[in-house]
């Protein structure tokens, strides 16, 4: 890290640049009168141009938010589009000045719907190159290296790593301003690549494009805590490295290990670092993989190449795409570049359909395998409700994504109208409590007849108050984690339900639904609906969190939770949701340590696990820092699918964290 | 049957690999600094946590003690036995269910304790059950009768060997025990050439004394063996006092660093591993 890296990571951690920023009164008595494309831009078109240049000192990336408040535009009830990868290269390989004048030929051949949408484009490139023209004429005395940039981007292709990289972060400024949450980095390693390389070729040092680099990824930190999401932190600014290439090979290129390289020294929350592994990723890879664990940032996320493409290719993405995919805000497959997909779009809550099957069903059931038809109905009945409602949502327009997706500018059609895949992703919540409930009820109530349907019933009413022998016997019950196939079996059963009935079915867009392991925040929010459960859970606590074992469950430790979470063939249910361990940070004190978790990451990625997420924490220290907070401003974990500051957090989710098993040494 | 007060899985420092630690009631020494007070006793216990104990008094209200079925009274699930029981049959059977992750990694089951050894018969035969399917690692004292030891050292594969305190009235002082079967079975050990890792736990002013590093390193090189691994004393040794209801006092001042004497090893040409 050089001395110029060093200072601008103070600056970022002292937070005194945030002051600079300024509050604004908004007039927006023109909105209602503009027609959908030109209503999805006017936010953002206005954030532009009222916005000034900011320069932080060592900073030579540039685009820093001024303006602290959006424009409260109200969208009605309409749906604001996200978790997208979009086509970076479309401008930065072109230039805006460039995408003016395409626009403007394509104008000539359009009808009057695509004229609406073609002027809208051209009113937010124009817009971009006034914000742009703006940093360039300050940048002159501000920051003289970056207004040798600016004389060619963001107005023309970009040439080298540094001006690509500058453009790259332009465009995410630009994003931002336009309320589109959730902008992912995607596969930077590799749409980035060419310019890497070609400035290695003519004789620019690496060192030089590291610190390139590094200054990038400060520079996208600076204002995540002004970003909009539902925690802090949960930004969307996920990168994806690596991967198998379509021909096959694996490959993790020089820019991809900067990018860990880089993240591992910086320490910083962005950008989230997801690592494409296959059975052909050296061990190398995942001993560096298992260095950055070490940090505590809760990444990187590892995804399966094996599992994930042949996922993707089963449920109807085209093989480039499928091979090309990166990850959401958290943790959700995505396609870049042409993709609009909405891979959250709704969840399915387990333990209710369960609990509604118990109370609704269990007294006509007289074999658990009849109950188990029940519990399957009232899956379905669920899907069929979340379906209806997910397909009744309406999209506003988001013409600024528009202008980097492949296909909308040729066909004269946003990314809500017209992107080769729409397709709608439901998350699992809750997979194991259900399947551990479902054991209480076959154990218990069927075979050993330890307990009447009604008795049960009567006990999860009463939160198990009364019923401490019971609760005592339910914990001693086989439970999905501890490899022990009577709950695991479960555990698969209902996830093919759930994946086999979303099969075929279709939203709005004509695309389909795609099954999930994921939780995002609902293993909090959707659990505080439930009862107590018949896994042995207290009334409204949480689920597990994403693909885990609950964190109620005694569990003989990481090599059994394994084995019970990759028994499922998750190409069947591809949405994303990874499983997620946590490990003490002890673990990590020497080489030993280290080798032996990346020994299980490796065993993990060769046994079929689609997804893996790892967190070195320290319950003592999270305990602390709940008491005081105040000596632990830089304190970072995952929370769900992203890392954020732990002080930042609801309480709800900081207690989350510190109840995880976490396994010792 | 075998009294098992904990299996670890994936547990990283005993031993090369993944590998799952079973551990084993029961100990002959005694020693102040001990992490894992509750298998100490071959009894089989009953433990409390009182962490998060609501002082309802609903484990008693029978008879005025904890037994077996008043435990299960407690709401907040804060109490049970020490340790399963388990047959060897099953305890390999249970270990074996990892064996996926042993082969790949060239890991393997490691018996701990308390004192493994104590518990011999049993021990013995769960080496015996896993031989030629499992690297099996024996983490002891080396406190055992010369020909038992003798069988150990033909049903293990690996042994991790502590080496506490080379100055018998000073083992005796702090251990409560001789040291002369433990020097006596490692130079065995040596002389089987069986793999075996020499281990000192640092106890500050106790075992990490330079008097004592420099025994160590005399006794280990008169056996023509040059590295050790070292156990840097925790704090958190006194963690689980309060399951058995009694005080971590230990007998030294653990406030005090302990030294490893890196330069005493060096000097005897001995590479010593911080774990």
């Amino acid at each position: 890290m050089t001395d110029r890296i060093k200072e601008l990571l103070n600056t970022l951690r002292s937070k005194e640049y945030r002051k600079n920023r300024i509050e604004k009164t908004w007039d927006l008595s023109n909105f209602l009168n503009l027609n959908e494309y030109d209503k999805g831009a006017y936010g953002g078109i206005l954030m532009l141009e009222n916005e000034t240049p900011v320069f932080i000192k060592n900073d030579e990336i540039g685009f820093y938010r001024k303006i602290k408040n959006m424009p409260p535009i109200e969208w009605g009830e309409t749906a604001r589009l996200g978790n997208i990868t979009p086509n970076y290269l479309k401008l930065v390989g072109k230039g805006l000045i460039k995408t003016k004048e395409e626009i403007k030929e394509y104008i000539k051949k359009a009808n009057n719907k695509q004229k609406e949408f073609y002027n809208c484009e051209l009113n937010i490139v124009n817009a971009m190159e006034k914000i742009a023209k703006k940093y360039k004429n300050a940048a002159k005395t501000e920051c003289p290296k970056l207004y040798n940039a600016l004389k060619t981007v963001p107005f023309n292709k970009a040439e080298s790593f540094y001006e690509a990289v500058v453009f790259v972060k332009f465009i995410i400024y630009c994003m931002r301003c336009f309320m589109v949450d959730h902008i992912t980095l995607g596969g930077f390693d590799k749409y980035l690549y060419s310019y890497f390389e070609n400035d290695l070729n003519n004789g620019v040092k690496e060192e030089e494009l590291f610190e390139t680099l590094e200054n990038f990824f400060l520079s996208i930190n600076f204002d995540t805590d002004i970003y909009r999401g539902v925690q802090q932190g949960d930004n969307g600014q996920s990168m994806v490295l690596g991967g198998r290439k379509i021909n096959g090979e694996y490959e993790f290129n020089r820019l991809a290990e900067l990018c860990l390289k880089a993240s591992y020294e910086l320490n910083i929350i962005d950008p989230k670092i997801n690592m494409r592994v296959c059975k052909d990723t050296p061990f190398e890879l995942y001993l560096k993989g298992t260095e950055l664990t070490k940090k505590g940032l809760g990444f990187p996320q590892y995804c399966n190449d094996d599992v994930v493409i042949p996922g993707l290719i089963g449920l109807g993405y085209e093989k480039q795409d499928a091979y090309n995919y990166t990850v959401a805000a958290c943790w959700e497959f995505i396609i870049p570049n042409c993709g609009c997909d909405v891979p959250n779009v709704t969840s399915l809550n387990f333990p209710l359909a369960v609990d509604k099957a118990l109370r609704k069903y269990i007294s006509k059931a007289d074999t658990f395998d009849e109950f188990m038809g029940f519990v399957k109905k009232e899956i379905e009945k669920m899907c069929d409700e979340l379906i209806k409602k997910a397909n009744s949502i309406v999209f506003s327009k988001v013409p600024i994504i528009s202008l980097l997706i492949d296909g909308c500018l040729e066909n004269g059609k946003d990314i809500t109208e017209g992107a080769k895949y729409h397709n709608f992703g439901c998350h699992g919540v809750g997979i194991s409590n259900a399947a551990d409930a479902l054991v209480s009820i076959k154990k218990l109530v069927f075979e050993e007849k330890y307990i009447s349907k009604d008795e049960l019933i009567k006990a999860l009413d009463a939160d198990f108050n009364g019923y401490t022998e019971l609760w005592h016997k339910i914990e001693g019950l086989p439970k999905c984690g501890n490899n022990d196939d009577y709950a695991d079996e479960l555990m698969c059963t209902i996830m093919l339900y759930f994946s086999d009935y979303l099969n075929g079915k279709k939203n709005q867009f004509g695309g389909i639904y795609r099954a999930g392991t994921g939780s995002a925040m609902d293993y909090i929010f959707e659990a505080e609906k439930v009862g107590a459960t018949a896994d042995g859970r207290k009334a409204y606590t949480p689920f597990a969190s994403s693909y885990s074992p609950s964190i109620t469950v005694k569990l003989n430790g990481p090599l059994s939770v394994m084995q019970s979470f990759t028994k499922f063939d998750f190409t069947k249910i591809i949405n994303g949701g990874p499983l997620t361990m946590e490990f003490s940070s002890n673990i990590f004190r020497n080489e030993y340590g280290v080798k032996k978790v990346a020994q299980l990451v490796q065993w993990y990625i060769l046994h079929g696990g689609h997804q893996l997420q790892l967190n070195a924490v320290n319950r003592e220290t999270l305990l602390d820092a709940q008491k005081h907070p105040e000596n632990y401003e830089n304190l970072i974990v995952r929370v769900w699918g992203w890392s954020g500051y732990f002080n930042e957090l609801d309480v709800r989710f900081q207690n989350h964290i510190i109840k995880r098993t976490e396994f010792g040494v | 049957m075998g009294l098992v007060f904990a299996i670890e899985e994936f547990s990283a420092f005993d031993g090369p690999g993944i590998r799952t630690t079973v551990f084993l009631k029961g100990c002959k020494l005694n020693c102040s600094w001990c992490h894992n007070p509750e298998g100490k006793s071959l009894k089989n216990e009953i433990i409390k946590n009182n962490n998060g104990c609501l002082g309802c008094k609903k484990c008693i209200e029978d008879t005025g003690f904890l037994t077996e079925k008043s435990i299960l009274k407690c709401p907040k699930n804060l109490i049970r036995f020490a340790a399963k029981e388990y047959t060897p049959e099953q305890l390999a059977e249970k270990v074996l269910k990892n064996k996926d992750f042993f082969d790949f990694s060239n890991g393997g089951v490691t018996f701990s304790g308390g004192e493994p050894t104590v518990q011999y018969e049993f021990l013995v035969k769960c080496l015996k059950l896993l031989k030629n399917k499992v690297n099996r690692a024996l983490q002891t004292c080396g406190y055992l009768e010369e020909d038992k030891f003798k069988v150990l050292l033909k049903n293990t594969d690996c042994f991790l060997y502590d080496l506490k305190i080379i100055d018998n009235e000073k083992h005796i002082k702090y251990t409560g025990v001789s040291n002369k079967l433990i020097l006596n079975n490692y130079k065995a050990l040596v002389k089987e050439n069986v793999k075996h890792y020499a281990r000192t736990p640092l106890i500050p002013t106790v075992t990490d004394t330079e008097e004592n590093i420099t025994d160590i390193c005399e006794f280990l090189t008169d056996l023509g063996e040059n590295k050790i691994q070292l156990l840097p004393y925790n704090s958190a040794a006194g963690a689980k006092y309060h399951l058995i209801n009694k005080k971590y006092s230990p007998c030294f001042n653990d406030k005090i660093q302990c030294n490893p004497h890196l330069e005493i090893f060096k000097r005897f040409g001995i590479k010593a591993e911080i774990l």
